[in-house]
């Protein structure tokens, strides 16, 4: 540079890793609370070691003390090494955004630019020079957002008037070829001690004999006297090359105020390599004039030095939500998992499809709790359940998302509770809870209840048209009649558990039914009879003969409590949920025809398996078979004769059949059916009278 | 040391620690345009059994240039006359483009029994990259391999000692083929340089994947691996 023109400083860049926020956060939680007080940290930086990239101040984890308690005596311990020089700084946390915004700038940075004067004028300097580049931050941590905002300031005294740079180059101009290489050399020994290598102001002395050391700022008096050359060198974090950076700012304002020098040397140290490079660094020249103002003791000097961001002068944020945030790491971690089976087993596995599904549960008992804690294991994020029980204090045992919590005070209503147990364990969980009955046959609706009722079934109808798949899981069989002929007439897929002692049996409804459905004339047990493949497939009540009826009046209690083996719900509900997966991995869906276990020599169209119609189980022979039936021409619950009736007068028909089971049997011409049954006579002996009536 | 498997791609944590090392000479011995690997001690976990592998290798701040420019989410502007006037003194920093900053563990791990990468990316500033933005840092083939190899693909693990979510390339298919690479050398080299050589060989096929190239493959030298600071977490 020919002529002398204002030096231009590259201001300090900051980086904050994640480290820092976390143990800010817990600081904030654990000990600060509410405090304001302002907390010492230390920042860390090495000289440039890049061509194109500067270094930066960095914020590590190590930056805030552990507990406040050891704030005061580690401040000055913290290790640095040679690529760490510890920096000391200050915090300023707020407690809300409104505070943040409105902390007053100017008087901040007056007040850290103050400690660095005093720090020069008393000689503090000399001994500690890395509180040349103090440096303060605000901040304002929102935990609930897991978002920081912050702004840092690298207060820069400012020479009045600005310094002028009479020359700058790089430094292997500079030096001759011996100064050169005993410069690197001494540099490079600097580096490697680790008493030095954390110091980033020293002093260049180069001899006449071109021999060059490297001496602390505490030895200016002396080397100044010695009358050598003498450079004052600084680890300089920018990279570019016709700027020194910001540490350099405040140097020069302690070179002239303390050693009264006004044509300063200075020396931009970086590095490539772990080593030094003196291409990279530059060796300048600046004319600073001491101004009067600074000769009066009372004196402090105006500074600058907030970050900008970009070009403009605002604070940062940073959201670390996705690294902080419990419930959304549980998410991704919940998704990794579905992800992995698809990757590593199941290439086909619509992961998509899966978690649009709503699944509406009537109960929420043994088969239940089960059926969704397993909807929400492979991915199912809305789950209904209806129940209109309170949980009682033998349920936590069977009925797994109760504990006794909620058992006391009379009992929490069951959906309530589920809902709430299925939020712990997922909160990613969208859990609706609904507590009403289910209107059954057989229990005669009385005249002021019958707008009740009727609500109740109108609440049936809508949950049942807004879910995709509905699992009967309800513990008497009556129960499930409304509910098997809305999905019917819905078209809306259903499926069902149902436990005996130690039996049970899950099973898909068929498709809904149109019009001109032919149902078989007679339920049948093997799709080979007939010879009608693509039957629709039978309902729960396809199989019966007589309508459902009242299960639960005049029985003893264990025949009341429905007492299973406990191992029964669990099997149950799992079958009923692979089935529900496999139906949705099907083409055909809902209208998949019911398959048999396939023989070993033909495999499987399906990567999920063979999709079978009902699974029946029993674990007193630990065994299960895999069984199709068609739709029953004269079914209560799911036959044309039955739908379009329901369709014709709706809830109309639905009291009557409340409130007069036989009227089902009359409408399906079961009544027929039995009474012809009965006059027929067979050549059987006497006291071997067959009972028609099947029951589960 | 002699490799107690050799022949199943699998290490043990011992094994680890020496292959570690191994690497790491090799790495500084290439004079590698990186800097170098740095190993850190495992702090001791206060419960659990005490992690037998020691440690793990870390390569910080590796830069990524991106030659876009850096987008601005600045929610208030505030005037001068809140903050500070400019001062003639300071180099106003314009349109620079955007450097992303990496930083690759190496990371024992016991279930698997083989190293895994673990690594994660910041914007200028410490704002940790999302998935996609990483995803756009890696090699234009590598988003090919990661769809159609079912050895390879990156997913996000809790981090084991550092308690938060990192990037990792998934290690259930390592040992696979691991196994096929290391019996090629396993008739032509002595059993005892196996276990030195397994994390070269390891990582010669990771780093691929990620974009780092390892210096002993010194056909291709890629702009985005150039030397940068060094910050160790512990010294």
């Amino acid at each position: 540079m020919a002529e002398s023109t204002v030096l231009q400083f590259s201001p300090f860049q900051s980086h904050v890793e994640e480290g820092f926020w976390k143990r800010l956060s817990s600081l904030k939680l654990n000990t600060l609370g509410l405090d304001e007080t302002p907390v010492k940290i230390t920042g860390f930086y090495g000289p440039c070691s890049h061509a194109q990239v500067s270094s930066h101040l960095y914020l590590l984890d190590e930056s805030l003390p552990a507990n406040l308690a050891e704030e005061s005596s580690s401040s000055e311990m913290v290790l640095g090494n040679r690529n760490r020089c510890p920096i000391p700084g200050t915090l300023y946390n707020t407690n809300t955004l409104e505070s943040f915004r409105g902390l007053d700038k100017q008087s901040l940075i007056r007040k850290e630019a103050k400690k660095i004067w005093e720090e020069i004028c008393s000689g503090r300097v000399e001994a500690a020079c890395a509180v040349l580049s103090r440096f303060l931050v605000i901040s304002y941590a929102d935990l609930k957002k897991w978002t920081f905002h912050y702004w840092f300031a690298f207060p820069a005294l400012v020479l009045n008037p600005s310094a002028l740079v009479s020359k700058l180059q790089p430094a292997s101009e500079w030096f001759n070829l011996e100064e050169g290489k005993s410069l690197s050399e001494a540099c490079n020994e600097w580096r490697k001690s680790s008493l030095t290598a954390a110091v980033p102001f020293f002093l260049v002395i180069i001899t006449a004999d071109s021999h060059v050391t490297l001496r602390p700022l505490k030895d200016w008096e002396t080397c100044q006297r010695d009358g050598h050359k003498l450079l004052f060198g600084f680890y300089d974090p920018c990279h570019l090359p016709s700027n020194p950076g910001w540490p350099l700012r405040n140097f020069l304002a302690f070179i002239c105020s303390r050693c009264k020098i006004e044509k300063i040397q200075f020396l931009c140290y970086r590095e490539r390599h772990g080593l030094a490079d003196l291409t990279h660094s530059l060796v300048g020249e600046a004319l600073v004039s001491i101004s009067q103002e600074w000769k009066n003791p009372q004196f402090i000097p105006e500074a600058v030095g907030w970050e900008r961001n970009g070009s403009k002068l605002a604070p940062r944020r940073i959201d670390l939500a996705t690294s902080m945030d419990p419930i959304r790491l549980a998410m991704s971690a919940a998704d990794l998992n579905l992800k992995l089976m698809r990757w590593r087993a199941l290439p086909s596995l619509n992961l998509d499809k899966l978690s649009a599904t709503k699944c509406l549960l009537l109960g929420a008992g043994t088969l239940g709790c089960q059926v969704a804690r397993m909807l929400m294991a492979w991915g199912i994020k809305k789950i209904t359940l209806v129940d209109n029980g309170r949980v009682s204090m033998s349920n936590p045992l069977r009925q797994s998302l109760y504990t006794l919590e909620d058992c006391l005070n009379g009992g929490d209503w069951k959906a309530d509770a589920a809902v709430r147990s299925l939020k712990s364990i997922f909160p990613g969980v969208e859990a609706e809870g609904f507590t009403f009955a289910i209107p059954m046959p057989g229990h005669p609706v009385q005249a002021k209840e019958t707008a009740g009722v009727l609500e109740d079934c109108r609440r049936l109808q809508n949950l049942i048209s807004s879910h995709d798949v509905i699992f009967l899981l309800t513990d008497t069989r009556e129960s499930r009649w409304l509910p098997t002929l809305l999905c019917t007439n819905a078209n809306k897929l259903a499926i069902t558990a149902a436990l005996g002692f130690d039996s049970y049996v899950v099973m898909r409804h068929g498709a809904g039914v149109s019009a001109d459905d032919k149902d078989a004339s007679f339920s049948v047990c093997s799709s080979g009879i007939e010879g009608h493949e693509s039957r629709r497939l039978g309902c729960y009540f396809c199989n019966d003969v007589v309508a459902p009826n009242d299960s639960t009046s005049n029985r003893t209690l264990d025949q009341q409590c429905t007492v299973t083996r406990p191992g029964l719900a669990p099997i149950a509900s799992a079958l009923a949920v692979e089935l529900m997966i496999g139906i949705l991995h099907h083409p055909e869906g809902m209208n998949a025809p019911g398959e048999m276990a396939s023989s070993i020599s033909e495999s499987s169209s399906q990567p999920l398996g063979i999709l079978p119609h009902q699974i029946r189980g029993s674990l007193s022979q630990f065994s299960q078979m895999v069984l199709v039936g068609s739709s029953f021409n004269r079914c209560t619950a799911c036959s044309n004769l039955v739908v379009s009736e329901y369709r014709r007068r709706e809830l109309e028909f639905v009291i009557q059949a409340l409130n007069h089971p036989n009227y089902l049997e009359d409408l399906t011409g079961l009544t027929e059916l039995m009474d012809k049954a009965r006059s027929f006579n067979l050549d059987w002996e006497e006291d071997d009278e067959t009972d028609i009536e099947t029951v589960l | 040391m002699k490799m107690a498997s050799p022949c199943d791609g699998t290490l043990s944590p011992t094994e680890f620690k020496f292959a570690a090392e191994a690497l790491m000479k090799k790495w500084e011995e290439c004079k590698s345009i990186l800097h170098p690997w740095i190993w850190i001690p495992c702090p001791k976990l206060p419960f659990g059994a005490p992690d037998k592998a020691g440690g793990y290798l870390s390569l910080e701040h590796i830069h990524h240039f991106e030659f876009k420019k850096q987008q601005d989410c600045i929610e208030q502007k505030y005037s001068e006359e809140e903050v500070e006037a400019l001062d003639s003194a300071t180099l106003v920093l314009s349109g620079e483009n955007e450097t992303h900053y990496y930083n690759f563990h190496i990371i024992y791990s016991t279930s698997y029994k083989v190293p895994v990468l673990f690594f994660r990316g910041y914007h200028q500033g410490g704002q940790p990259l999302k998935c996609d933005e990483v995803e756009k840092d890696l090699p234009l083939y590598t988003s090919k391999l990661l769809e159609e190899s079912k050895w390879t693909f990156i997913t996000q693990e809790e981090h084991p000692y550092l308690n938060c979510p990192w990037f990792t390339l998934h290690p259930c298919g390592t040992s696979e083929w691991m196994r096929l690479l290391l019996q090629q050398r396993l008739y032509s080299s002595r059993p005892e340089d196996l276990c030195s050589h397994y994390l070269v060989a390891w990582f010669s096929v990771v780093g691929q994947v990620i974009g780092l190239w390892a210096p002993l493959n010194l056909v291709h030298c890629s702009s985005s691996s150039s030397s940068s600071d060094t910050f160790c977490s512990h010294t």
